[in-house]
């Protein structure tokens, strides 16, 4: 993960920003309230820095400021109309579909998962962070939301089917199709290149 | 032993694999899955690949 000059709390705490929007997209589905959350968390963090006491990660302590924005924002919706629209509940029925484009017709995959070279040591790569990060960020909107909530959050599979008010069948169906694409995605810009075996 | 789980593509064992993260699975479909897997190697990397997702996932969200 991208990491700042410790002496300047200002760029550290920015670094941290693609997570903090990716979380508050999550919850909230919408770009303008996300950037807003975040925004405010931002600036309440870099008021409060001096409470940082280190005892978690500063991205754990940016992400527990944020949430009370975030639930702030939620409670404010509420009041303004009833509910989210759902922006995706047409494409619901074509999941199932969706899956021909990662198999042919007899059930092969079309692209095969090739065997990955020492993953663990990736995770020590500031660079394999950033790649993670825009692999994430190419996923469809719905499969990235639920895919965040369950995987980088830990959630629970129903409660985020009945948040995003789809069925349990095609929740399981949006979750392998994120995982599919997300394992394309770093294989083709990160395991399956040469630049992979020379770090 | 159900037809549609006695023998599987990888279309289907890929989605049992990806399943077995949000619910336990039932004995036939860890049977039929497990036959799968001795004979497919690509199925095989695309379950260290979803450990790898997990672990990955769960390291993102602290930061390092």
């Amino acid at each position: 993960m991208p990491r700042a000059s410790a002496t300047d709390p200002r760029a550290e705490i920015e670094s941290h920003r693609p997570y903090l929007v990716r979380y508050a997209l999550a919850q909230l589905r919408d770009a303008e309230l996300a950037e807003e959350a975040v925004q405010e968390a931002l600036v309440a963090a870099l008021e409060s820095i001096d409470g940082f006491d280190k005892r978690s990660t500063l991205r754990t302590w940016l992400t527990s400021i944020l949430r009370f924005k975030v639930i702030d924002i939620q409670r404010r919706i509420v009041a303004e109309r009833q509910r989210l629209p759902y922006d995706e509940a047409g494409a619901a029925a074509e999941h199932e579909a969706w899956l021909d484009e990662m198999f042919d017709e007899t059930g092969h995959w079309r692209s095969p998962p090739q065997a990955w070279n020492d993953p663990e040591a990736a995770l020590e790569q500031a660079r394999f962070w950033e790649v993670f990060e825009r692999c994430l960020a190419r996923l469809p909107a719905t499969g990235g939301r639920v895919f965040f909530k369950r995987e980088v959050l830990g959630e629970d599979t129903p409660v985020i089917c009945r948040d995003e008010g789809i069925t349990d069948s095609n929740c399981w169906v949006i979750l392998h199709r994120a995982r599919i694409l997300l394992r394309m995605c770093l294989e083709q810009h990160w395991f399956g290149t040469e630049a992979s075996d020379a770090r | 032993m159900p037809a549609e789980i006695e023998d599987l593509n990888c279309r289907r064992a890929s989605f049992l694999l990806s399943l077995a993260c949000e619910r336990p699975l039932s004995a036939d479909e860890v049977r039929a899955l497990k036959a799968h897997l001795d004979e497919c190697l690509m199925c095989t990397n695309f379950e260290q690949q979803l450990r790898f997702l997990h672990d990955c996932s769960k390291k993102f969200r602290t930061g390092t």
